[in-house]
């Protein structure tokens, strides 16, 4: 009897064993594709499945760090030492991403941190383009559709964070991934490059040492950046204008 | 009322002298709009902070001005006051040349003005920006029609329903202009739904204002009457308009005054905002309004047509000094990110953002009067829009 | 009017001669440099020549407002083969392929305003962002685009993807 119950109970523990394996083995594959559905098959057009989003937390920010804008210079060939804008002055000269300094005028309280497109749902700059230009791609992300851009500005106007630069002279050597040209607009793509090629990350995401900025699908809740958002509080610059912008901020 | 008759006016010596001196003004606006446009904006001093300037203040100008021209037609063919009728042909050619002088000083600056084709193939329909491209185009069609009926006899009996039609449209193309700005929310000196109607009762004084220039100019260059009565009807219209425009400018800045989220940029407007708030109080106010009133409304000065003259000279540079307030003040205001914060940045936050005119940008704005100019020169010269004569005997409905 | 006539005549023949001669001496045809890589272009070249200005026209809506990054009517994968490399020119043909068709017919191109009309360097870093198949997607067997095997498996991509 000992003998047939050890072979049943072996026997069971096979099948259960069998099965647990077999589930792994059926699941996992579903888990590795899910974890790499980043990388968007590039066939398809975006999805509205993904909403590609920034979280910057503050009070990692240290006044006087420029990481994340002279990784953004670099990635995508604007300004910097060797800027391709020659002839334009100081306050023509585009910036993508800035660092803004803080201090509260009352409690005397300062703070650090970047301030690029913050990628809003309700977008004005893409209300007011009148050539649909200025328009958001399904997965959340602002972009400047420069061939259709006639450089009318409207959309610099609209814009609440000030994201948007005009370029004011004829430009050489783009990087072959950002062509960028004289009377277009142009704002920070949230590395639309670099997330359609499947990184998941963006130059100033990697390039910040302090691990300040989070990049991801907001979507997803497994995402790093849900995740965080989920656990932390969080907040948008001009929260009152109802834009539900993809860049949200720790801090402040 | 005695019939009218519309001549066209002769040409010679003087004729050729205002097209010569008119044309090299636009000669050498076209240089600067090239020089522009071959090198880029970083020749003019336009910058990230301050994206529209001096064209876009001279542009929307004549825009604004443009409808408020066709002011007279409208209230001769659809209030059907009988004095102004005789004006009407006159009113919409002038309408129309403003708007194609405004037009052309907004699209020569634009950043690719050789995309103009996209811009009017490619339409966003949410964009306040292109409803306003769809009204001016239809001003032109619909105004242009508009001429026909006044001027083909047999079309005459129609001219007051397409009268009523452009009257409407053109209440809607100034509400759009005016909501070019009244739409952005995001910045502190706009953001107000008053903007609309306010820009188109300012679009009834500058419209008229350029429109008696334009009339009395012609009338003194070409011999022909202009009698007392029409001087003083277009005179208290001028008047009532000015008034329209001050009172609606002063419920705006009470009503910001009232809000302290606004504080900021009334201080600034109002008060510590050096340039412009000398031309809002010297220039907005009281050359723009307080003097012309005063001309206007003192017997005296106000019957002559020499007073007329001044007082809308005085609205006309009234108007391009509200309209510099308004785009480059609101402008120069910054975004206010985080109230209660004292901001600084590499990219001019938190900073009243400086900005220099340069040459090019003023022969831009000055060339799309010029334009305007010339069109209606040209058109009177070729077909018959002025009567020949406004004397009392002919334009006064109730003379004996 | 017969010295009207004479002169007339005269100014005509001047200005056909003035207007003919130098393009009969002058070279017929465009001078196209040679592509850099690859035997075979991703379409037939009488089709590009007729059609690449639809082809590039239609890619470019896709590519930027619906973020469908396929390769064979890239701008940017043209350069690749087409194009050298900024410090890689290896022949002494002037010019860039498509501007010196262009110019010769006459054909304003407006793309170089803003597109970079060389490639990206092999041993440029900060070439970080590419929509190429990244490693990981070849490694599930994820080859997506559909191009011919020819660019597929040109040298340049052979070594972007070992990098």
């Amino acid at each position: 009897m000992s003998e047939s119950n050890q072979t049943d109970l072996s026997r069971r523990q096979f099948v259960g064993k069998g099965a647990a394996v077999a589930a792994t083995v059926t699941i996992a594959p579903g888990v590795l594709l899910y974890g790499a559905a980043e990388a968007r098959n590039l066939d398809q057009p975006a999805s509205s499945d993904v909403r590609w989003g920034m979280l910057i937390d503050t009070n990692k920010c240290e006044s006087g760090c420029n990481d994340c804008v002279s990784a953004c210079q670099t990635e995508q060939g604007w300004g910097g030492e060797n800027s391709n804008e020659k002839l334009s002055a100081p306050e023509q000269k585009v910036q993508w991403i800035r660092k803004v300094d803080l201090k509260d005028t009352t409690t005397g309280h300062t703070q650090s941190l970047p301030i690029m497109c913050q990628h809003c749902e309700s977008a004005p700059c893409v209300d007011v383009c009148p050539t649909t230009a200025s328009m958001r791609r399904d997965d959340g992300i602002v972009l400047v559709d420069r061939h259709l851009c006639i450089g009318c500005r409207f959309c610099m106007m609209a814009c609440p964070y000030k994201a948007r630069s005009f370029v004011h002279e004829a430009l050489e050597d783009q990087k072959p991934h950002m062509p960028r040209g004289k009377g277009t607009v142009e704002a920070c793509t949230l590395c639309v490059h670099k997330l359609d090629a499947g990184e998941g990350v963006t130059a100033c995401s990697v390039a910040c040492t302090k691990g300040a900025i989070v990049v991801g699908d907001i979507n997803d809740e497994n995402s790093d950046i849900a995740q965080q958002l989920k656990r932390h509080k969080t907040s948008q610059i001009r929260a009152d204008l109802g834009l539900n912008t993809g860049v949200r901020y720790r801090g402040i | 009322m005695k019939k009218v008759l519309y001549t066209q006016t002769e040409g010679g010596k003087g004729f050729y002298l205002l097209l010569a001196v008119l044309g090299a003004i636009i000669g050498v606006g076209m240089l600067g709009t090239f020089h522009m446009e071959h090198n880029g904006h970083w020749v003019t001093g336009m910058n990230q902070q301050i994206v529209w300037g001096v064209p876009h203040v001279f542009a929307i100008f004549l825009i604004v001005a443009a409808s408020g021209a066709l002011n007279i037609a409208s209230i001769g063919s659809v209030f059907g006051k009988k004095i102004y009728k005789p004006l009407g042909r006159l009113s919409a050619l002038v309408a129309l040349a403003l708007l194609t002088g405004g037009l052309a000083v907004l699209v020569l600056d634009l950043g690719r003005p050789d995309r103009l084709i996209i811009a009017m193939t490619h339409y966003n329909f949410s964009s306040i920006f292109a409803w306003n491209m769809i009204f001016y185009n239809g001003f032109f069609a619909i105004v242009g029609i508009y001429i026909w009926t006044m001027m083909e006899k047999r079309y005459n009996p129609y001219s007051s329903k397409v009268g009523l039609a452009a009257f409407i449209w053109r209440l809607a193309l100034t509400t759009a202009t005016g909501s070019i700005f009244g739409f952005l929310v995001a910045r502190q000196g706009y953001d107000a739904a008053i903007m609309g109607p306010m820009f188109v009762v300012m679009s009834f004084a500058y419209g008229l204002a350029f429109f008696w220039i334009v009339l009395n100019t012609s009338y003194r260059m070409t011999g022909r009457e202009l009698g007392g009565v029409m001087t003083k009807r277009l005179k208290n219209l001028l008047g009532v308009f000015v008034a329209g425009a001050l009172y609606f400018t002063i419920v705006m800045h009470l009503a910001n005054l009232y809000a302290p989220e606004h504080k900021g940029v009334e201080d600034f407007i109002l008060n510590s905002g050096g340039i412009y708030t000398t031309l809002f109080w010297y220039g907005q106010i009281l050359i723009g309004a307080i003097i012309p009133l005063a001309i206007l409304y003192y017997p005296a000065t106000g019957n002559s047509r020499c007073g007329v003259s001044v007082a809308s000279i005085l609205v006309i540079l009234g108007g391009i000094a509200q309209m510099y307030v308004t785009v480059v003040g609101g402008q120069a205001y910054p975004l206010e990110l985080f109230p209660g914060h004292e901001v600084v940045s590499t990219f001019s936050d938190g900073v009243i953002n400086s900005y220099s005119p340069t040459l090019s940008e003023f022969l831009l704005g000055i060339m799309g009067i010029a334009l305007t100019l010339a069109m209606v020169a040209v058109a009177v010269r070729n077909l018959r829009f002025m009567p020949a004569s406004l004397a009392d005997s002919v334009a006064d409905p109730h003379h004996k | 009017m017969k010295p009207v006539r004479k002169l007339l005549g005269l100014l005509s023949a001047a200005l056909l001669l003035i207007t003919l001669v130098p393009s009969a001496i002058a070279e017929v045809g465009p001078t196209i440099p040679k592509p850099i890589k690859g035997k075979q272009c991703v379409a037939e070249t009488s089709d590009m020549r007729r059609n690449h200005m639809d082809y590039l026209k239609k890619h470019r809506v896709e590519a930027l407002r619906q973020g469908v990054r396929t390769k064979q009517y890239s701008l940017k994968e043209c350069l690749e083969c087409h194009v050298p490399a900024k410090g890689e020119e290896t022949t002494a043909e002037s010019g860039q392929f498509c501007k010196n068709c262009h110019v010769y017919v006459g054909v304003k191109l407006d793309c170089f305003e803003c597109h970079a009309t060389q490639p990206e360097p092999l041993d440029d870093k900060s070439a970080q962002g590419h929509p190429v198949a990244t490693p990981a997607m070849n490694a599930m067997g994820r080859i997506h685009q559909p191009y011919s095997a020819l660019v597929m498996n040109s040298p340049a991509t052979q070594q972007r993807e070992a990098k």
